[in-house]
């Protein structure tokens, strides 16, 4: 007994020892075959770390971005944007007209195109795709909302088919482009039934080969692949197998990266990002995510945030650039308006409001009547004190941001009553009945239209709970136009009402820091930011 | 013909360990106390140009994320952790005393219904009992406290049990109900002072498994209001940054492992000095 | 006879077990929230349709109703529906099992084997410098939170040494560090129940006698000592089976593996309570069967009991 203390000791010693402490290259090695007439290279494998496991990965029915991450090339899409030049390029779509009334759009569809299962592509598969994403049995989170006014859908011939709004609709295209609205295979929908999403059938570069849900994903490159659009680089896929498994703890990413158990890491910690940048076997891919920016909804219905000069004062006295440099590590931009600057129709001249001013934030409080009448270091009037009640999730670096904002705030009078972090149902619920003062959110998207989500009155996200007729008419007019300078008029126009009445607080736009080996190459993301071109991905062999 | 409680051996207060305990518990509660004094800045203004700063000159224990001064933090958030620690007994000991006197003395049906209850609360592991009252209560400091004295209940009304069983059947007891008293009487000037010592033993240990779990679950993220300097959720907070500032979680850690020695060097003093080193498991 | 006994515990776990159920039930009542609403907030069901889900659930029915309807469930092993996921209770349990099974049995070996000796080393020793070097390190088991333990030896043994990977699960490498961590924790309060049993043992008058009649040390030790002393052994580590369960959650959590443990805070941080509810069911009965293998064992291996209850 006495001696099994220094045996285990030493046991675990050898264990230790006798195993390499570098797990395997995920790589096969470069011992290929020696060349021969039927040349048949090692297979290249590519493991791609993701961050969220998402309970449900099909895209017509879920919301998650972190599915279209994977599925994003095992699909294709009617059109494809270009990220480039902000122009709609052909995909499976080879050309369409849009009617006079902006009403009717007639799609011209490649020919000759086959799902991965062997189903032909036709609009007969068009119109099952769209009339699946409609049906409200299937109770789609997101696919059906961006189809906006849709009304139906008709099949004019084999390769013709024509898409009903009952409105203008100007993201049309660019929610067509997107993985929520791919083509998927009608056989296989209609085979798998509710168990689609294991099972799932595109058209893409990839095959869906493999799911275990909440421990990986397995992609296979689909040698049939000949329908590429003109933004993919390369006719088909260069690696032969991406597996995808799933780190949803910030602190495992960077380390998963460093010892080899994944090629690609997205979503890398700040912190950990300048660490890597410095290591010559890995780089960092900077990602800007367009779509509206990390900011805190101010609710204008509940006292004091429903004086003006008490919103301006919070956004005054707020130091965004420290914010950005302690949390972020300078990763990503200032924001200064709700759009993130990389968006279609962002308002460059939302930079010259509000300047860190802590001068002018306490003398707006004082002219709204808050001062310190009892020397407890904390503002009042009329006997009540200046708390807001900040509502917070977990993710996002939120929780260490509304600290800050509480520290940089309280210098100035205003306490923060921020309880720990809630769920996301309890944030909806609590946002929705307009028990906060302060919320924050961010939300990925490459149309401007999404603004129309947070700040029309009658929007499900509306949590500054506003009320206004013209940014009303604004939002619903700028969906509807085509024209693209008239909607960046008119999305101007919204960015600024909406500094100007301190509707919302900025705090940065959104990166995704992807760590990247060394000897992945050619990694490349779509106009959302969120989901690479995978096609164009090639990984180098381990010399 | 009461018989007094035995009193304290004086060798009890000289032993090293016992020593070194109580001068821990008392500065640590000192450094609580006196937080407002000796770190009047309060633990939540940050400074970010001071982030993440090693200790040195000016930052004795170095500096978190948001440029706060660990030892500040530290400091004030003796108030909370030990401040739930007692909560926490206060809870234990107001619920399971009364049980398991009860059923140590009354025994019967009293008995049998207490002891089942009690059993069904310690089939459930403490850990995941107190998270599952945490998630019922919702979360706060308050929940935690009560979740992680709810949870300590079981144990203590075991030892009441052991303790009011076995003064039960002393001569002095059977004596003075024989000469009428109530079993309020009974219980209160007889039992409760003949109890108190392996009473107040278990209490010290409690104590140690109360700050336990209690900083666990606000290391899990359950319990605490946002920037709250507990210990536990400074340990959590220092996490994401362990190699780059490991001072940040190290020192909370520190704090709360020489605390828990100290508690449970206490108990175990208390234990043998008072004689009861009885196994509280066994019935 | 022993079979009285048998029956006599299967009764006594039974009620526990039911008693534990209750408890759950009332607790989940007494909790605020909509679990309709929780279902469909983030699909943005309406009022009719969240309303027409309450009644589907059962919510509306008289709360006898509920509690029968839930029994009936637990007979048949059904745990109920993941709020979160949407996937019944018991695959998701029994998906994060292996991982905490694995964690827990090499901790128990760990924690056992160390407790083991450390309790001996003490006992056989006692009042020497190596007793006092035993018993400090045993208080520091018992001392140190496995949050902290944790958090240091991933700082020492992984970032610094490189030795072992931080997080994860999956082979031996993986498991090392948290078993270790969670074993010595473990090894705290085994350690002082045996060195005080084995003390105890010492005094015994057929211990004194077989060393009297001049029979070896060792085999006094483990024939006479060491058996006696198993059984406690045993009872112990039943009885930390439930601090085990709930140490695996912060180690879980710690060395971010797979598990009960991360399986509970997730569903606690999401207010998933089915899964809290699920999670800690599952841990009573756990606690409940492992702790009355134990005293069907105990009986069976102490002829003395067995005789007792004769």
């Amino acid at each position: 007994m006495k001696r099994l203390l220094p045996m285990l000791m030493l046991l675990s010693i050898l264990i230790a020892g006798c195993c390499d402490p570098l797990p395997p290259a995920t790589f096969t090695s470069t011992s290929r075959p020696f060349p021969s007439s039927d040349f048949t290279p090692t297979p290249i494998r590519l493991v791609y770390g993701l961050t969220l496991a998402p309970s449900g990965i099909d895209p017509h029915v879920n919301a998650s971005s972190e599915l279209g991450i994977p599925l994003t090339s095992v699909y294709d899409t009617l059109v494809y944007l270009n990220p480039d030049t902000g122009d709609f390029v052909p995909g499976l779509a080879e050309d369409w007209d849009v009617s006079e009334d902006e009403l009717v759009y007639t799609f011209h569809l490649r020919e000759g195109v086959t799902f991965h299962d062997g189903t032909p592509f036709s609009a007969e598969a068009v119109r099952f795709n769209l009339e699946r994403i409609t049906s409200p049995d299937l109770a789609s989170q997101k696919a059906r909302f961006m189809l906006g006014p849709y009304e139906r859908v008709e099949v004019m011939d084999e390769y013709t088919v024509r898409i009903h709004l009952s409105e203008p609709f100007a993201p049309l295209l660019d929610s067509l482009s997107q993985v929520y609205l791919g083509m998927a295979s009608p056989t296989a929908v209609e085979t798998w039934g509710s168990d689609y999403q294991l099972h799932q059938v595109g058209t893409g570069p990839f095959t869906f080969a493999e799911y275990v849900p909440q421990d990986h994903l397995l992609l296979r490159r689909n040698p049939d692949y000949a329908w590429g659009p003109e933004v993919y680089q390369h006719e088909t896929a260069q690696v032969d197998e991406i597996e995808f498994r799933f780190f949803v703890d910030p602190a495992t990413r960077s380390p998963a990266l460093e010892t080899g158990e994944v090629d690609i890491m997205g979503e890398i910690p700040p912190q950990d990002a300048a660490r890597l940048e410095e290591n010559d076997d890995f780089r960092i891919e900077a990602a800007p995510i367009p779509g509206v920016s990390l900011m805190f909804f101010l609710n204008t219905t509940r006292p004091p945030l429903d004086d003006a000069k008490v919103r301006q004062a919070l956004i005054f006295a707020t130091n965004r650039q420290a914010i950005v440099s302690t949390i972020f590590r300078d990763t990503p931009p200032v924001a200064y308006g709700p759009l993130a600057a990389n968006t279609f129709g962002y308002e460059p001249e939302v930079q010259d409001y509000y300047a860190h001013d802590p001068a002018r934030a306490a003398s707006l409080l004082d002219e709204a009547g808050w001062q310190d009448s009892d020397g407890d270091g904390v503002r009042d009037k009329n006997g009540e004190p200046l708390v807001l009640d900040m509502t917070l999730m977990g993710w996002g670096y939120m929780p260490q941001v509304g600290q800050l904002l509480a520290a940089q705030w309280s210098t100035l009078g205003i306490e923060v009553n921020a309880p720990s972090p809630v769920s996301y149902s309890e944030a909806l619920e609590i946002a929705g009945e307009g028990r906060h003062h302060l919320i924050p959110f961010n939300l990925s998207g490459s149309d401007p239209d999404i603004l129309r989500k947070f700040f029309h009155s009658q929007a499900s996200f509306n949590w500054s709970k506003l009320d206004d007729a013209e940014l009303d008419n604004w939002l619903e007019a700028a969906a509807r136009t085509s024209d693209r300078e008239g909607r960046e008029a008119l999305y101007s126009q919204i960015q600024l009402r909406v500094m100007n009445e301190a509707l919302v607080l900025p705090i940065r736009d959104y990166v995704n820091l992807n760590g990247v080996s060394d000897r992945v190459q050619g990694l490349r993301f779509d106009a959302q930011g969120w989901f690479p071109w995978l096609v164009d991905v090639t990984g180098a062999e381990v010399q | 013909m009461i018989e007094r409680p035995p009193p304290l051996p004086r060798p009890f207060l000289r032993q090293p360990a016992t020593l070194a305990a109580l001068t821990w518990l008392v500065l640590a509660a000192l450094g609580a106390g006196l937080a407002p004094l000796l770190a009047p800045n309060g633990p939540l203004a940050a400074d970010t140009s001071r982030s993440l700063l090693p200790p040195g000159p000016g930052n004795p224990l170095g500096t978190d994320l948001l440029g706060r001064s660990v030892l500040t933090r530290l400091l004030w958030g003796g108030q909370w952790t030990l401040g739930m620690g007692l909560l926490g007994l206060v809870v234990a000991v107001g619920l399971g005393l009364p049980a398991g006197l009860a059923a140590g003395y009354f025994g019967g049906r009293v008995e049998s219904v207490t002891m089942r209850l009690v059993d069904a609360l310690l089939a459930f592991p403490g850990l995941l009992l107190a998270m599952a009252v945490v998630a019922v209560l919702g979360p706060g400091m308050g929940s935690v406290s009560i979740a992680v004295g709810l949870a300590a209940t079981p144990a203590y009304a075991r030892v009441a049990r052991s303790a009011a069983l076995e003064i039960r059947t002393q001569p002095y007891v059977e004596a003075a109900r024989a000469l009428g008293g109530s079993d309020w009487h009974t219980i209160v000037r007889h039992i409760l002072p003949n109890a108190a010592a392996p009473l107040v033993a278990f209490a010290a240990t409690q104590l140690g498994w109360i700050l336990l779990n209690g900083a666990a679950l606000n290391f899990l993220g359950l319990g605490a209001p946002l920037g709250t300097p507990e210990w536990g959720a400074m340990l959590n907070e220092g996490r994401g940054y362990l190699r780059d500032a490991p001072w940040v979680s190290t020192f909370p850690g520190l704090a709360l492992t020489l605390t828990l020695l100290a508690a449970n060097l206490l108990g175990d003093s208390l234990q043998r000095a008072l004689n009861t080193g009885k196994n509280p498991f066994q019935a | 006879m022993i079979a009285r006994y048998v029956g006599r515990r299967l009764f006594q776990a039974a009620f526990v077990l039911w008693l534990a159920v209750t408890l759950a039930f009332v607790a989940m009542q007494l909790t605020p929230g909509d679990p309709a609403q929780a279902l469909l907030a983030a699909s943005g069901a309406s009022k009719a349709e969240i309303a027409e889900r309450r009644a589907q659930l059962g919510l509306d029915d008289p709360v006898l109703m509920q509690y029968a309807h839930y029994l009936w469930s637990l007979a048949r092993a059904d745990l109920g529906q993941s709020w979160l996921h949407g996937r019944p209770v018991g695959q998701m349990i029994l998906e994060q099992l292996p991982a905490t099974a694995e964690l827990a049995v090499s901790a128990t070996l760990v924690g056992t084997a160390a407790g083991l000796a450390l309790g001996v080393l003490g006992a056989l020793r006692h009042s020497t410098w190596l007793d006092t070097a035993a018993t400090a390190v045993t208080v520091l088991g018992l001392s140190t939170p496995t949050y902290w333990s944790g958090l240091l030896a991933i700082l020492l043994f992984s970032l610094e040494l490189e030795w072992f990977p931080a997080t994860g699960q999956g082979d031996l490498r993986h498991l090392l560090l948290p078993s270790l961590v969670l074993g010595f924790a473990l090894s705290g309060s085994i350690a002082r129940l045996v060195r005080a049993r084995v003390l105890e043992v010492m005094e015994e008058p057929f211990v004194q006698a077989a060393r009297a009649r001049g029979l070896p040390a060792r085999r006094v030790f483990l024939v006479h000592v060491l058996r006696p002393a198993l059984p406690t052994a045993l009872t112990i580590v039943a009885l930390q089976f439930g601090f085990l369960l709930g140490g695996a959650v912060i180690t879980e959590s710690v060395f971010v593996r797979q598990g009960l443990g991360k399986l509970a805070v997730e569903a606690i941080i999401w207010r998933d309570l089915p899964v809290v509810r699920g999670v800690i069911l599952f841990g009573a009965l756990a606690y409940v069967l492992v702790n009355l293998a134990a005293d069907l064992a105990q009986a069976w291996l102490n002829p003395r009991l067995r005789e007792e209850l004769a």
